[in-house]
């Protein structure tokens, strides 16, 4: 094709994912125009659908001298800068699918007995938690990306999401990475959204002595929406971050006909840039929905499409379970480059990935059986130095993810002590 | 004879049945041709002789019914005929509507035989629609009628077209029943139910219950036991209504166990029955509905009728077919053949942009058990808030939008008229509500500065449609909480939007507003004369496109991948998968629909038919499946923009119906085998409306390719049974796995086979509710029509769950028996059901949202 003859090449870069680390060109710009003499913390999540092959994924040895697994070789290049920590655990709540509740309640910060009216163990998740005060001053509180590529609505909205304002309010990812990049770097765009603000703010006031009781939970999300908007627009005015300055494009390639790796790493790509131009300290991705019973193609891993969901149940013959350490390793590989990336990418005495709390995880272990207990947990970065790293912590039997959720939002600066289930912070998890 | 083999048959289909009665013709249930109100036939879908064609008129200008005529042309002397028929013998108004044109002719016109239009002269300067012509009342007989329109000469200044001969152009027929018969349904007499008292039940508990549901076993965490006396299970009614229902469909007690005698089961069911009719008797309140948005569909469709826009705002994934013209309700009639494009094929007609610069948002998935109507998922986050925003500017803003919108000349023009009498309309509309001072005063005083920032009149009124489109009161379906307690009437506002975004899928047109300040909506004869008027009008086509594909599960199928080498002929082209001819199977079902929708024929046709549509390609895939494309070899074997769908009267009842078509048994299967399990729970949700329970963690491993199956000497069926062995398992599957065992005679893309591929023969025999015995599809799907009430009441809830945006619930009980009884005394005619649940009791009421629980 011929979109890129007019393009000068040498000075704007488009977004493509493919290849390890990519190195990305604007770093200086970045690192001279932006921040300041300490790096924020930053958190971010990356999501595993369907659980992982147990026995393959587990490190043997606990403390500083683990040897990394199968799943986690590809780990290598960092592992001075991850940590991992097992025996974390959900509660299962019967009455939902497994796979819907994995993924939805894996981040939410509501007891086991805490339902919504759905039967969800459903609560603002514990992104938007850390959101509410490391959002306070970037131009977007958090940012949702999802590699979703299925086309049909196979699933509800349960197995598509991991972050929730609240329950029945979901926080929606973004699946195509040009929409993303809009959103992120189209400054005008979102100035033009300002001059009707007032407007439809009178009108929802309007509207509020008419609603009943549950009408106005509602109305009251719109309203947090126009807020929430408002606000947007004043600090990415102020920040003015803009492509045109940074010199790179919007993805050349649709989403639909990107490569399995490619299309996780333009989603990761999109996140390191939000994450490095402090445009936000928060974000999660889903590299592929929970179950979605749909065939889906991994170049170069596989020679046709696989059913994930599938093989999780039928992993007990061999052939099977091989194939499905593989998908793992595929995973990791994508989260291993993706943290290359941000460790490649230099701010003040350290690197982005330093400045991080990056973690990656799954609703399930093993998918087999939907088990929820001992949940796969890898957290990239030590958010500036606060946590020890290279290090494997083998927790009691039993213990809360909900300890790791508290620590984590320590760890940023929120001053919480109990969530949902939590018995405390987990142990050892700060230098 | 054809008549004796007629009877021969009747007995032995009675016989198989196990009884005598003769079944009813679903068939036989169908709206008169041509005879509803605007019965508009256009001129580019009748038959037509010779060198009549359709031709597309949007190029010169608005106003053509359908934008297209019908275009004929020949030498002075020649003639062609046009046919159309009635269903019944009476009187009928007849009016046509001719193009005119510098090289068109003067004709005669003939109806049967008969001189119409003696001198018929179709000149004129410029390319423009004629008057109406109207023909007066005319008595036609039953069957095919002819129209013969000569050519007999041409005006003295007309040109000639291709310097020898003149053409015609016509627009559509106009046919009125100048005395149609009112249609009356007889609702039976309200069944008259055995009052069974608790000592009876529970003595029939004791002996056919309580081994598993008592005191010492607790299977399922139910326990009848503990049930002492009545009331006690009237606060257990939900455990009361499932009760019934297994009893009713014989899935309680499990197969296996010792079944009790005929006259036990129906005095148990009726027990259960009763204590849920008590209970809702006494519990009238409705399920409350939480305000919501409107979807994505909706949206476009608001907007697209908001602002008159000639089509839609973005292209809509959502629509399966791309072509809406034919689809004419009010004509009664499906054209026997219709060209569609549709969404399978490239991506460039889901990804193309109709107006540049306009992006939908998000799709919205559908809710676990019901459509995408349902406020839990429907909020509204800032990312959705900034997206509404862009669109609302984007769409007035775009640079096809003045020739896109009907309202150019009238609200965005100046005409020096006061700003505020000119938007009241405009929100009444958009806000589907009554516009009050302050809102008004608001939107006037935004117009005034925008104009006075802009400087112009039409750019401020854009800013103000933008503003509009992202007001909540545009985004939200609202209705009033204000006093509205257990069960109050909804008031007309309320009626008309619930109205048009049932049948529209969009807001209510100004017909619809007005019924609606008259008052007359909560009159249930003229409620139902609006859904009548609503059901005629194009709009409705949203029935197909919104709940029909979701009825159906069909987005199932898009990413539905047979095995590439094992079913090539689902692929386009050897090497690129991307292309699946195998989507256009998704258009079969579907057209069903729309015939039963327009045509107003029987519901149960969705059971069995005996005619389906389908592409040439279509029809070979069932009866040629060895070679579907002829000698056309791998490639390019079909057009990928449009294919023609002729509707094919069947010759075998394995064909027809929904449950058989290619679409729907690929997406219940896996890439290299059948699924029963996926086939069965299809069936028991979209046929019956039983979903079965989410699955257990525990999901048998069976092996992914039918081929490794048969290896091991089993068939899938046997193979199945090893694993529902397991007691927990065993009641579950024994409910869906026979609903999917029966499908096991088509093949993983829904090809007709008699044996595996290993040889091995199929076994479709099940036996349905626990009463029918049946040994493949036919008599499956006679045992369904023997018993048409269920499918009947399942999908009247449906469609109310659509209807309502809400789960059902046991309150609405009442709502769906009285439905189903007058739909099943009407034999399922589609307008019945619509008409019904708008008059429906849930449908006709809100509920307050006080504190309640």
């Amino acid at each position: 094709m011929n979109v890129l003859k007019n393009k000068n090449i040498p000075r704007r870069t488009f977004l493509h994912g493919c290849g390890a680390a990519l190195a990305l060109p604007f770093l200086d710009v970045m690192h001279t125009r932006g921040a300041s003499a300490s790096a924020p913390k930053r958190v971010a999540f990356f999501y595993v659908p369907n659980g992982v092959a147990q026995e393959a994924w587990h490190p043997k040895e606990t403390g500083h001298n683990f040897a990394l697994s199968r799943t986690l070789q590809p780990l290598e290049p960092v592992r001075k800068k991850i940590s991992l920590f097992t025996n974390l655990d959900r509660v299962k709540v019967p009455g939902t699918d497994g796979h819907a509740q994995a993924g939805t309640c894996y981040l939410s910060t509501a007891a086991p007995d805490e339902l919504s009216p759905a039967g969800y163990p459903i609560k603002r998740t514990i992104d938007q938690i850390i959101a509410d005060t490391a959002g306070k001053t970037t131009p977007f509180r958090s940012l949702e990306l999802s590699c979703n590529s299925f086309t049909d609505n196979k699933e509800s909205v349960y197995f598509d999401n991991i972050s929730w304002y609240g329950h029945g309010h979901v926080a929606r990812s973004i699946k195509d990475p040009r929409k993303v990049f809009q959103r992120l770097f189209n400054v005008k765009e979102h100035q033009a959204n300002a001059s009707v603000l007032d407007l439809v703010r009178a009108d929802a006031k309007d509207l509020k002595g008419r609603l009943g009781r549950l009408d106005r939970h509602k109305l009251d999300e719109y309203m947090d929406s126009v807020r929430t908007v408002e606000q947007q627009i004043e600090r990415i005015t102020k920040q003015q971050v803009d492509a045109n300055e940074l010199g790179i494009e919007q993805p050349e390639k649709l989403w639909t006909s990107m490569r399995r790796d490619e299309y996780i790493q333009v989603m990761g790509d999109l996140m390191i840039l939000a994450l490095q131009t402090d445009l936000t300290r928060v974000s999660s991705m889903m590299v592929a929905p929970e179950r979605w019973d749909t065939p889906l193609m991994f170049e170069d891993v596989f020679a046709k499409p696989i059913l994930h969901h599938g093989w999780t149940h039928n992993q007990r013959n061999e052939k099977v379970l091989s194939d499905l350490e593989k998908l793992d390793q595929f995973y990791m590989r994508q989260f291993s480059q993706i943290c290359q990336k941000m460790d490649a990418i230099k701010e003040g005495d350290g690197t982005l990935l330093d400045s991080m709390m990056f973690t990656y995880g799954s609703g399930l272990s093993s998918g087999m059986l939907h088990e929820c207990s001992n949940l796969p947990t890898v957290i990239a970065g030590s958010a500036g130095g606060q946590l020890k790293t290279n290090r494997h912590d083998q927790h009691a039997k039993g213990t809360p993810i909900a300890n790791l959720w508290v620590s984590m939002a320590q760890a940023m600066g929120c001053p919480i002590q109990k969530l949902g289930d939590s018995t405390g912070a987990l142990k050892g998890f700060l230098a | 004879m054809k008549r004796l083999i007629a009877i021969i048959l009747i007995a032995v289909l009675g016989q198989a049945l196990g009884q005598a009665a003769e079944r009813f013709d679903f068939h036989t249930i169908r709206k008169p041709a041509s005879t509803a109100v605007q019965g508009v036939l256009e001129g580019e879908f009748l038959q037509a002789s010779g060198r009549a064609r359709p031709q597309g008129m949007s190029g010169f200008g608005a106003g053509w019914s359908g934008d297209a005529h019908l275009l004929w042309d020949g030498v002075v002397g020649d003639s062609n005929t046009v046919e159309f028929s009635v269903g019944e013998t009476g009187k009928y108004a007849l009016a046509m509507r001719w193009t005119l044109a510098p090289d068109y002719g003067l004709f005669e016109v003939r109806l049967n035989g008969k001189v119409i239009e003696s001198k018929l002269d179709l000149y004129s300067p410029d390319v423009r629609l004629a008057k109406l012509r109207e023909l007066g009342e005319l008595e036609l007989n039953a069957g095919t009628q002819r129209i013969e329109i000569k050519l007999i000469g041409a005006n003295a200044k007309a040109s000639k077209y291709q310097k020898k001969g003149y053409l015609y152009g016509l627009d559509y027929l106009k046919l009125t029943d100048s005395a149609p018969k009112p249609v009356k349904v007889e609702e039976p007499e309200q069944a008259v139910v055995v009052k069974v008292d608790f000592a009876e039940a529970r003595a029939l508990m004791k002996q056919h219950c309580f081994r598993c549901h008592g005191a010492k076993k607790v299977k399922g965490k139910v326990n009848l036991e503990a049930l002492a006396k009545r009331s006690d299970v009237l606060k257990d009614v939900e455990l009361a209504r499932h009760a019934a229902e297994a009893l009713a469909k014989a899935e309680m007690p499990p197969e296996d166990e010792p079944q009790p005698a005929k006259g036990e089961r129906a005095k148990l069911a009726a027990f259960f029955e009763g204590v849920v009719d008590e209970y809702v008797s006494a519990n009238t309140t409705l399920e409350p509905v939480v305000m919501r948005r409107l979807n994505r569909y909706e949206y476009n469709n608001a907007v697209r009728d908001l602002l008159e826009l000639r089509g839609d705002i973005y292209p809509l994934p959502e629509k399966v077919i791309r072509s809406s013209q034919y689809f004419d309700p009010a004509s009664g009639r499906m054209p026997a053949g219709v060209t569609v494009g549709n969404r399978t094929l490239g991506k460039f007609q889901v990804e193309r942009q109709i107006l540049s610069g306009v992006d939908p948002f998000a799709i919205d998935l559908q809710a676990e058990h019901g459509f995408n109507n349902q406020g839990e998922q429907l909020s509204i986050p800032p990312i959705l808030l900034e997206s509404l925003l862009k669109l609302g500017r984007s769409i007035v803003n775009a640079k096809e939008f003045d020739d896109y919108t009907a309202l150019r000349d009238t609200i965005f023009k100046d005409n020096g008229k006061p700003v505020a009498k000119r938007l009241r309309p405009f929100l009444e509309r958009a806000f589907r509500s009554p516009v009050d001072e302050a809102t008004l005063a608001r939107y006037t005083a935004f117009h005034t500065s925008e104009q006075k920032r802009t400087g112009s009149y039409t750019t401020a009124m854009k800013s103000v449609v933008a503003a509009v489109l992202a007001s909540p009161k545009f985004i939200y379906v609202v209705e009033s909480k204000q006093g509205a307690g257990e069960k109050t009437p909804a008031n007309d506002y309320e009626l008309a939007q619930r109205l048009s975004l049932f049948l529209w899928s969009s807001i209510p047109d100004e017909p619809l507003l007005a019924a609606a300040r008259e008052g007359q909506l909560r009159q249930p004869a003229l409620l139902e004369a609006q859904v009548r008027r609503m059901l005629n009008d194009r709009r409705s086509r949203a029935l197909s496109e919104n709940f029909a594909r979701q009825w159906l599960r069909l987005d199932q199928l898009i990413t539905a991948v047979p095995d590439f080498d094992r079913f090539q002929v689902y692929y386009s082209r050897i090497g690129c998968e991307q292309w699946k001819f195998g989507l256009q199977t998704m258009v079969e079902p579907l057209l069903l629909f729309e015939s039963v929708q327009v045509e107003d024929r029987s519901i149960m046709l969705f059971v069995d038919s005996n005619y389906a549509y389908r592409s040439d390609e279509l029809q070979a895939w069932y009866n040629k499946p060895e070679a579907p494309f002829g000698n056309r070899g791998n490639r390019n074997r079909f057009n990928t923009f449009t294919q023609p769908f002729r509707k094919r009267q069947l010759t075998t009842r394995r064909e027809g119906g929904v449950m058989t078509t290619a679409a729907v048994l690929t997406m219940t299967s896996t890439p290299l085998r059948t699924s029963p399990i996926k086939r069965g729970a299809w069936v028991a949700t979209v046929m019956f409306n039983d979903p079965p329970p989410p699955p257990p963690d525990v999901v048998p491993e069976i092996e992914a390719d039918d081929a490794a199956i048969e290896a091991k000497g089993l068939t899938i069926r046997e193979r199945l049974k090893q694993h529902a062995t397991d007691q927990s398992c065993a009641s579950c599957h024994a409910r869906i796995d026979p609903l999917g065992f029966v499908l096991e005679s088509f093949d993983p893309i829904g090809r007709w086979r008699d044996q595996y591929r290993g040889g091995r023969d199929i076994d479709a025999s099940g036996k349905l509710f626990g009463e029918a015995e049946f040994k493949d599809i036919e008599q499956f799907k006679d045992a369904i029509l023997a018993r048409p009430e269920k499918f009947m009441r399942a999908f009247s809830e449906h469609l109310l769950s659509y209807a309502l945006g809400r789960e059902l619930k046991v309150t609405d009980k009442p709502a769906i028996d009285r439905i189903t009884r007058r739909v099943t005394a009407d034999h399922g005619r589609f307008s019945t059901v619509v008409v019904e649940i708008a008059k429906s009791m849930p449908f006709r009421h809100k509920t307050g949202q006080n504190e309640r629980k």
